[in-house]
């Protein structure tokens, strides 16, 4: 992908999430996970994020602010849906205000599964994805 | 039941009469069909109804009278398409501006379909403050950490914010609509998931819906498990409140500490229940497979880690002048919103709805209750009911020793009937309250205790440095997900 990264900074976006999995990517910051130390960290701006970690099934009304957080991370950048709601098989499939996961919007290049995933899953996939960029 | 009519004066003068008496109002609920109805949750713990039946599209606003429910009647006229008589404000609350004119999605009796939403369409009106030297700064929906979604209005002048104006409803997916027309035995994982801080919370007011429309005694032993497991809920909530409190003050080592003393908590109870939130964890007449003996433990463990955690939070001076005086919320303010849960016991309401849910008869409970209306009112109050929370838990253990599961009783699939249940979560009263017919949702409304709570915090900000309102916000802790459904 041409960018060699040593620390995967992502910016987080709740799309419609019940905060279950806002719960688990902030336990991903006690010292148990210590995501920093695997080189994983959560960042303020998408504009230096390389890419964005998204929860819930994308509202009608968080899709366009999805989108433009998405514009703002700079190329090359990835699309992490975390969660089933992120994923397409959430509880909130079919609701009229909402859409059916991440991919609605755009192809995400990791789908992490669970409801909500269990930190060291969140932990041990995006450390075996991370692998297949370089 | 035949009610006779009312006079739109008599709406109001009810109503008004209820509060006065010092009762709670669980829901403003309006039905398909042109029906609304309030229910109250009185001090002797009855639940009683108001009912009005509309001619047309209208009915009498209560705002201006009991101003707790000015959402509750901004969001029946965005989504029933109903008109609030003489409300003070009627901007769009949960309606995104993108909605189709007719769209009305709860009106019908149906699930809602997704209609076609207009691509472009001005924002909802916001509310600010005009005048010289005064600065609007807008914040959100997405954030800079890991929050719910939300978009906030402030209206400041140098330091100081002196509005703030919500625009909340960012994550509103249309649960409600979602239930419209289920078979409410298969409801429950979607209740479950309504809010992943408030879960055990919403699962035990449909269990206790469904078993009250069936006219079903629930055995000690369920009673003893839901008391269990609503009382691991408020722990770990307010574990995780009580990190981020200091969070918001950098006071780094409060937060890890409290984070670990969460995950701990949590790991145990995954153990003891089967998931890490508790999801999936309340059912109708029936109760889980549970390790007493290992959740008494766990008990132990943690009030060991945490004496010196609490000597260290409130030893430290700074930390504590930090709390003093920031985010006030008057009694007056918290009684007149109808505030709830911590927000109201840290401005020195007494009420906790757990002294009225039959659930806690006979058990003797330390209720928690502050006088000083700021920040470190609220962080007492939590830091009080944790304490409470493990030695109600305690009690219970000593009773229960049943093992295995039990599985009492299955719920009948033609159910009839309708339900208004509340319990105490750990962010104050949540109630349901939900119509079936022939085993068929026909209105399921949720009203969760941040609903109450966020106008609130609208109040306690103004007057305070820009600076301090991820305190304030952190204080309060209020989930989205509860409100916007
Ligand atoms: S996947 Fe589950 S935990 Fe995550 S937002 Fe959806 S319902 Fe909540």
């Amino acid at each position: 992908m041409g960018k060699s990264i040593q620390v995967l900074q992502l910016r987080h976006v709740d799309a419609g999430s019940c905060n279950g999995c806002e719960q688990e990517l902030t336990a991903l910051g006690n010292r148990f996970y210590d995501m920093q130390h695997s080189g994983i960290d959560v960042v303020a701006s998408p504009r230096h994020a390389d890419g964005l970690v998204v929860t819930g099934p994308v509202t009608d009304t968080m899709k366009r602010p999805l989108m433009q957080d998405w514009d703002a991370v700079p190329e090359p950048k990835w699309l992490i849906a975390l969660g089933d709601c992120a994923a397409g098989c959430g509880v909130f499939q079919g609701a009229y205000a909402c859409y059916s996961g991440v991919a609605s919007v755009r192809p995400p290049d990791l789908v992490i599964m669970g409801c909500p995933p269990l930190p060291q899953d969140i932990l041990r996939q995006i450390t075996v994805w991370r692998k297949t960029l370089d | 039941m035949i009610a006779a009519l009312m006079t739109k004066k008599e709406w109001i003068t009810n109503n008004v009469r209820r509060k006065n008496l010092g009762a709670h109002v669980l829901g403003v609920t309006a039905f398909a069909g042109g029906h609304i109805a309030v229910h109250w949750l009185m001090p002797s713990g009855q639940v009683v109804q108001d009912n009005w039946d509309m001619h047309g599209l209208e009915f009498p606003s209560l705002t201006v009278e009991l101003p707790e429910m000015a959402w509750d009647e901004r969001e029946i006229h965005d989504v029933f398409g109903y008109r609030p008589q003489g409300h003070p404000d009627l901007r769009a609350l949960v309606r995104n501006p993108r909605w189709p004119d007719e769209f009305y999605p709860m009106a019908g009796l149906n699930a809602p379909q997704k209609p076609p939403w207009r691509e472009v369409a001005p924002n909802n009106p916001e509310q600010t403050v005009e005048g010289e030297g005064v600065t609007i700064m807008k914040v959100g929906p997405t954030h800079a950490g890991i929050i719910e979604s939300g978009h906030f209005v402030f209206s400041i002048i140098g330091e100081n914010i002196l509005h703030l104006d919500l625009h909340l409803f960012q994550n509103h997916r249309g649960v409600e609509g979602q239930l419209q027309g289920r078979l409410i035995g298969s409801v429950a994982p979607l209740i479950s998931r309504i809010c992943g801080a408030d879960t055990v919370s919403h699962q035990t007011n449909l269990a206790m819906a469904v078993e009250e429309m069936a006219g079903y005694q629930v055995p000690d032993e369920i009673k003893w498990q839901r008391i269990l497991l609503l009382e691991s809920e408020r722990i770990l909530s307010h574990l995780n409140d009580l990190a981020q409190i200091p969070a918001g003050v950098g006071f780094s080592v409060a937060n890890q500490k409290a984070l670990t003393m969460k995950e701990r908590w949590q790991r145990g109870l995954t153990v003891i229940f089967g998931h890490r939130l508790l999801f999936d964890t309340v059912h109708p007449g029936k109760s889980l497979a549970m390790d007493t003996a290992a959740l008494g433990a766990l008990i132990t463990q943690l009030q060991r880690e945490w004496r010196p955690w609490r000597s260290l939070v409130q030893g430290h001076h700074g930390f504590q002048d930090r709390m003093k005086g920031v985010g006030m919320v008057r009694q007056s303010d918290a009684l007149r919103f109808g505030g709830q849960g911590v927000v109201a016991r840290a401005s020195g309401l007494t009420f906790d709805a757990r002294q009225l849910m039959p659930l806690y008869h006979g058990w003797h409970v330390d209720y928690a209750s502050e006088t000083s209306g700021d920040v470190s009112g609220r962080f007492k109050v939590r830091l009080d009911e944790v304490e409470a929370s493990w030695r109600l838990m305690q009690g219970v253990l000593q009773r229960y020793q049943i093992h295995s599961a039990l599985p009492f009783w299955e719920p009948p699939t033609d159910l009839i009937g309708q339900a208004a249940t509340f319990s105490e979560s750990p962010h104050g009263l949540n109630a349901h309250i939900v119509a079936v017919d022939r085993g068929k949702v026909i209105r399921y409304h949720v009203r969760s205790g941040t609903f109450r709570n966020w106008p609130l915090l609208s109040k306690a900000v103004a007057g305070n440095a820009v600076g301090d309102f991820p305190l304030i916000n952190k204080s309060f802790e209020l989930c989205y997900s509860c409100l916007d459904r």
